[in-house]
């Protein structure tokens, strides 16, 4: 089980990092038919906008960790350990419930965007902006387990055990 | 202020402040407001994505990303580093003028003050404290103090995000960054002067006149790199955006071939650590533009706007004033945060106070610089604390006085908006202060 986990985590890593490079192999051919073949390909900026797209989505499901974003932790580090744990419960439960809403509605829209399609490069924008449903799964599977876990007491934080030591 | 308002405002305080991530409590907020206003939900995925499908200029900062981590990694920044440690560490206070000039150079190059303190400011620091010949405190708070510098001269990160929320070119503000970057590199080194001075701190060994050609040499490829990426710009040879692109190829190539320095593992690390980062800033985007829209829709901005249009409060208090909220959040927030989500705010008002935007946009971005080296959430410190296990607490100590003198040079700025303004009007930018 935590073998298979650490191969899906490296796999969606190298998908993460192949889209990055992808991006920028565009942004070069955009640069590269503009100038030295004075002949410009229109394509890339919508291959890089989709690209951007999924990269943040697709990362943000699958590649970063809970501790890895951008957070206000400032006060959850400086209450007590029963405390924080009321806190990362209340978090995850929030973020579980706001998917719960909206993720019907926002299946419909997106769903409805079948039937409109990309500029240039033809794609319908339903397979554009599929990526916010998958990343809408992911993140209420990824703090159904972050609440179950600590529901059940167990420490996530290294780093707060880090400021603990600190305080004492 | 409405009911939805209210709620979405007190649930993204709420959320954010017990720990959830920024970008999550953003989207839930927003979420909440839909709710009670009776509008679709799907709204705030629907602004969210074509949002972030439509801002073309914001895939510059994946892309600086990248160029700032290949350049950490591929030996650049060493190099440029015994190229200033060769020209002015023979100072007195020697390595903290090279922990300036370094920045200044690095950041021509990276737009990012965390890749610079990371990277070139973690073997600076090393340097410095070898031989406790400056104190660890000392070295470790120069080294924050000039990373400020790295996001004010272009390229910079922060403000291809204030291009964002502020339609303003990016050309111009990256013009309007240089003179007030050089400005505040020339303070820091003096304030390095005199408390070299007084405190006694060594001065480098002189590099004899004959290596210096053979260390230039060796750093000339990477020093061409700024100067690339202006002609590229205001040539006309490529975009801001595509700029981000040609300084991570240029980087790419100096460390891969020309350098030989990286391999294909490292290159592969780089991608996947660049491909989380964007990421998360990403995510963060996504929040603010929901935000944003709600906040618009809401006439936040244009209310706020009138309100001090009609209290004729004068600019200059109000620019004041919007700097010192910005300074207190910023000792809590994080830069893109306050960027993103709270800069646009004032906008409108700006623009109706007649206040100029780039001039606006240059203090905003300086300050939330600012913000990276102030406690107790500095950015910076965090960052430096982590890469070098010099206790926070040492470099607070020594924080103090570079903040002050950074805040002053930001009054500076804030009153003499020429300083500023000269250079992008040399280029034919017409400033709203004419």
């Amino acid at each position: 089980m935590k073998t298979a986990f650490n191969w899906f985590q490296r796999i969606s890593e190298s998908i993460s990092a192949a889209m990055l490079a992808a991006l920028f192999i565009a942004f070069i051919l955009q640069i590269f038919s503009r100038y030295i073949l004075n002949d410009p390909i229109s394509w890339t900026v919508e291959a890089c906008l989709t690209i951007w797209v999924w990269l943040v989505f697709w990362s943000n499901s699958f590649v970063v960790k809970h501790d890895e974003h951008i957070t206000f932790d400032l006060l959850y580090f400086a209450v007590k350990p029963n405390i924080r744990r009321v806190f990362a419960l209340i978090g995850s439960l929030a973020i579980m419930i706001g998917i719960a809403i909206s993720i019907y509605p926002t299946w419909d829209w997106i769903d409805f965007l079948r039937i409109k399609k990309s500029t240039i490069l033809y794609i319908p924008m339903r397979t554009v902006f599929s990526i916010y449903l998958i990343f809408m799964v992911a993140t209420f599977t990824i703090y159904l387990v972050r609440f179950i876990r600590v529901a059940r007491g167990e420490d996530l934080d290294e780093q707060a055990k880090i400021a603990d030591e600190e305080i004492s | 202020m409405s009911l939805q308002f209210a709620l979405c405002i007190s649930t993204l305080l709420f959320l954010a402040g017990i720990g959830t991530p920024i970008g999550y409590s953003t989207i839930l907020a927003s979420i909440v407001y839909l709710i009670v206003a009776g509008q679709d939900i799907a709204l705030a995925a629907e602004t969210a994505l074509w949002g972030l499908y439509d801002s073309f200029i914001i895939l510059a900062v994946p892309l600086f990303i990248v160029a700032a981590n290949i350049m950490n990694a591929g030996t650049i920044s060493d190099r440029l580093l015994s190229f200033c440690v060769s020209c002015v560490g023979r100072f007195r206070g020697g390595l903290g003028h090279v922990n300036v000039v370094a920045s200044l150079i690095f950041s021509g190059m990276s737009g990012s003050a965390i890749a610079d303190a990371a990277g070139i400011g973690k073997i600076i620091i090393e340097m410095m404290t070898k031989g406790n010949r400056f104190p660890a405190g000392y070295a470790a708070a120069i080294t924050a103090a000039s990373a400020t510098i790295g996001p004010i001269i272009p390229p910079s990160i922060p403000m291809v995000m204030y291009a964002l929320v502020s339609d303003q070119s990016i050309g111009y503000l990256f013009l309007a960054g240089i003179i007030p970057g050089l400005f505040i590199g020339l303070i820091l080194m003096t304030l390095n002067f005199v408390i070299a001075t007084i405190r006694n701190f060594p001065k480098d060994e002189a590099v004899s006149l004959r290596e210096m050609p053979k260390i230039t040499l060796n750093a000339f490829p990477a020093l061409l790199m700024p100067g690339i990426l202006l002609y590229g710009i205001y040539g006309g040879v490529v975009t801001p955006t595509e700029a981000a692109a040609v300084a991570a190829t240029y980087a790419l190539l100096l460390a891969g071939f020309f350098y030989r320095a990286l391999k294909i593992s490292t290159l592969y690390e780089i991608f996947v650590r660049s491909a989380r980062s964007s990421a998360t800033i990403g995510l963060v985007i996504a929040g603010a533009l929901i935000l944003n829209y709600i906040v618009a829709s809401e006439n936040i901005p244009s209310q706020l706007s009138s309100y001090l249009v009609g209290l004729e409060i004068h600019p200059l208090v109000f620019i004041v004033c919007v700097n010192l909220l910005l300074l207190f959040l910023g000792t809590l927030l994080e830069a893109t945060t306050i960027i993103l989500v709270i800069i646009p705010l004032f906008i409108p008002a700006c623009a109706d106070l007649g206040i100029d935007l780039i001039h606006f946009g240059v203090i905003a971005v300086i300050n939330t610089m600012i913000g990276l080296i102030t406690p107790p959430f500095g950015m910076l410190l965090f960052v430096i604390n982590a890469v070098t296990k010099i206790p926070l607490r040492e470099i607070i100590r020594e924080t103090w006085i570079f903040m002050a003198v950074l805040i002053s040079s930001l009054m500076v700025l804030i009153l003499f908006p020429d300083i500023v303004l000269w250079l992008p009007e040399k280029f034919g930018y017409v400033s709203a202060y004419q």
